[in-house]
């Protein structure tokens, strides 16, 4: 009785999830015929593979992809390395300043972006870096919730492996890389898979920080083409399918990284 | 221990050395902003080079169509937070029971929360279309009348959607707050005769405070700051309907082209976030429970 409660409250809500992405799926496929119809199409007559060609045409939907992988790529890659050596030195360094610095960096995470977003278009303008991968990148290179996070992973490792360390004479960065960073694994991955999903996603500022259809990333190349085609369904819900697939097939891999990762953002 | 001063020194000058990067970085690209943000605000004219001392402020809390993009964001995110407690409340609560498929069903109320905003609206905005959108055409294959969400609540439908894609993530968080509520208390409740209903609202529900408190904060801070809902479904209408308060200042900023009218909009929205969040806080703190 209570079991057939749960299972008629969790299988409503998982199909509630699931069934439009699918329906997404399926929208990618029809004909615009079919997209027209006036009974809904569950699953096209003949798969419309050749809609995925379509939107190559039509838009530099190559572009989209290759800026998206290098935009998300290289901020992932800046986090992974500053993000834990940032907060390996707030870990284990004492220093003047110290908790001044700290306290100035967890201020940054009551800035929400749309704060930046105005003097950050006028720097990149002035700059001559809009549409430019670097425009795209640098004001996310780390952030203070990356750096929190690994901060508090690393404060556990003992100090004495440090100490030891030095008195066997390694490098301060040799201890770093050979001693601090290995036990950091399982932190690195989550921040890793939150960084690249959340920036492979990433919407406002794609969209200011560039004009030109060919540096667009693929969210806000496929809302403007969106715009511009919007009767053509079945080649928006194409792109759409590419935008997902990546973290999708991702999440399939380390949905357990992802479940452990939201759980340790809610740590007290 | 032979020369403190200078070894403690040296770790110093590593400490900074390894810093250094990222202040520059904050201050270039936080800092440095922030500063700009409120020097712009106080300017006017196409340029923003003009001093208007508090006058874009003072406009702005005049302005109907500001105050209405106001009322509207946190209508919306109001909205946004009740929704995420209870129902992320609800499917984590059937989650936490020994059930079969449970990992199967967590990882499928998961799937939303990885899509881009990009996805979320156009999707929902084909879904919810009052012509092609298949949603309408089930509904008249089934005999049953069409229907216009985007016209006759267009909030609230904008605010479900937001949902659909951000449910599973406190839906998570739940459930690790759940799973860290120790068995016996419910072990001694249910010995005392509690029934389930009033083991939930005497015993889960208190020692759950943390992560509500924590789950509403994060809702609120990302519900007031939505844009793409906006900017992709609904274009900010029917009329201003759904006229959130950053694609307010997205359009004010960038088709109006007015950077020191707009910036002031951006300094009274954190100020409104941050006066949110610091009331949730303390409200937070004086209903927690120790255990």
């Amino acid at each position: 009785m209570r079991r057939t409660l749960l299972y008629l409250l969790l299988g409503p809500a998982s199909l509630v999830m699931v069934v439009p992405l699918l329906y997404m799926l399926s929208l990618s496929l029809q004909t615009e015929a079919e997209t027209l119809s006036a009974e809904a199409v569950v699953w096209p007559e003949s798969p419309q593979w050749g809609n995925y060609a379509e939107l190559f045409a039509r838009a530099p939907f190559g572009n989209f992809i290759v800026n998206s992988l290098v935009v998300a790529g290289a901020i992932t890659v800046a986090h992974l390395i500053f993000d834990p050596l940032v907060g390996y030195v707030f870990a284990k360094f004492r220093f003047p300043l110290r908790n001044t610095l700290f306290v100035a960096l967890l201020a940054t995470l009551m800035v929400p972006f749309f704060v930046r977003m105005i003097p950050l278009y006028v720097l990149m303008a002035n700059l001559g870096w809009l549409n430019t991968y670097q425009g795209l990148i640098t004001p996310f290179l780390m952030d203070a919730f990356g750096i929190f996070l690994m901060r508090q992973f690393i404060q556990p490792i003992p100090d004495d492996l440090i100490s030891a360390a030095r008195i066997d004479g390694a490098s301060e960065l040799g201890i770093y890389r050979r001693i601090i960073l290995p036990q950091t694994r399982p932190a690195l991955a989550v921040l890793g898979l939150f960084t690249f999903v959340f920036q492979w996603n990433e919407f406002l500022w794609p969209l200011v920080a560039t004009t030109t259809p060919e540096m667009r990333t693929i969210p806000v190349g496929l809302t403007l083409f969106n715009q511009e085609y919007f009767t053509l369904w079945h080649l928006t819900a194409a792109g759409s399918v590419i935008l997902f697939v990546p973290t999708a097939v991702l999440f399939i891999f380390t949905q357990r990284y992802f479940v452990r990762g939201i759980a340790l953002t809610g740590l007290k | 221990m032979i020369r403190p001063r200078t070894l403690a020194g040296r770790y110093a000058r590593t400490a900074y050395l390894f810093l250094l990067p990222a202040i520059l970085f904050f201050a270039a690209f936080f800092y440095l902003p922030i500063g700009n943000v409120v020097a712009t605000s106080l300017r006017t004219g196409p340029q923003a080079d003009q001093w208007a001392g508090l006058g874009n402020y003072t406009q702005a809390l005049a302005d109907p169509a500001v105050r209405h993009s106001f009322l509207v964001t946190v209508a919306f995110a109001v909205a946004v937070v009740v929704g995420s407690i209870v129902l992320g409340l609800a499917l984590a609560m059937a989650l936490d029971q020994p059930l079969k498929g449970r990992v199967a069903f967590r990882v499928l109320l998961l799937v939303p929360y990885l899509t881009s905003v990009a996805i979320v609206g156009l999707l929902w905005r084909n879904i919810l279309d009052p012509e092609l959108g298949v949603l309408n055409r089930v509904l008249l294959a089934a005999g049953l009348p069409a229907q216009q969400w985007l016209n006759t609540a267009p909030l609230l439908t904008i605010a479900a959607v937001t949902l659909w894609q951000s449910v599973g993530y406190t839906m998570v968080l739940f459930l690790a707050g759940l799973q860290g509520i120790p068995e016996t208390y419910h072990e001694a409740a249910k010995i005392d005769g509690a029934d389930s209903w009033r083991r939930f609202w005497r015993i889960t529900l208190p020692l759950l405070a943390p992560t509500t408190l924590f789950v509403s904060v994060m809702a609120v801070i990302s519900g007031l700051q939505a844009f793409g809902q906006a900017y992709i479904i609904t274009g900010g209408g029917p009329g201003d309907a759904t006229d959130l308060s950053v694609f307010h200042i997205f359009n004010v900023a960038f088709r109006t082209r007015d950077f020191g009218y707009s910036s002031a909009q951006s300094v009274l929205l954190l100020i409104v976030i941050v006066a949110f969040t610091l009331v949730q806080l303390r409200a937070g703190r004086r209903g927690e429970v120790v255990y």
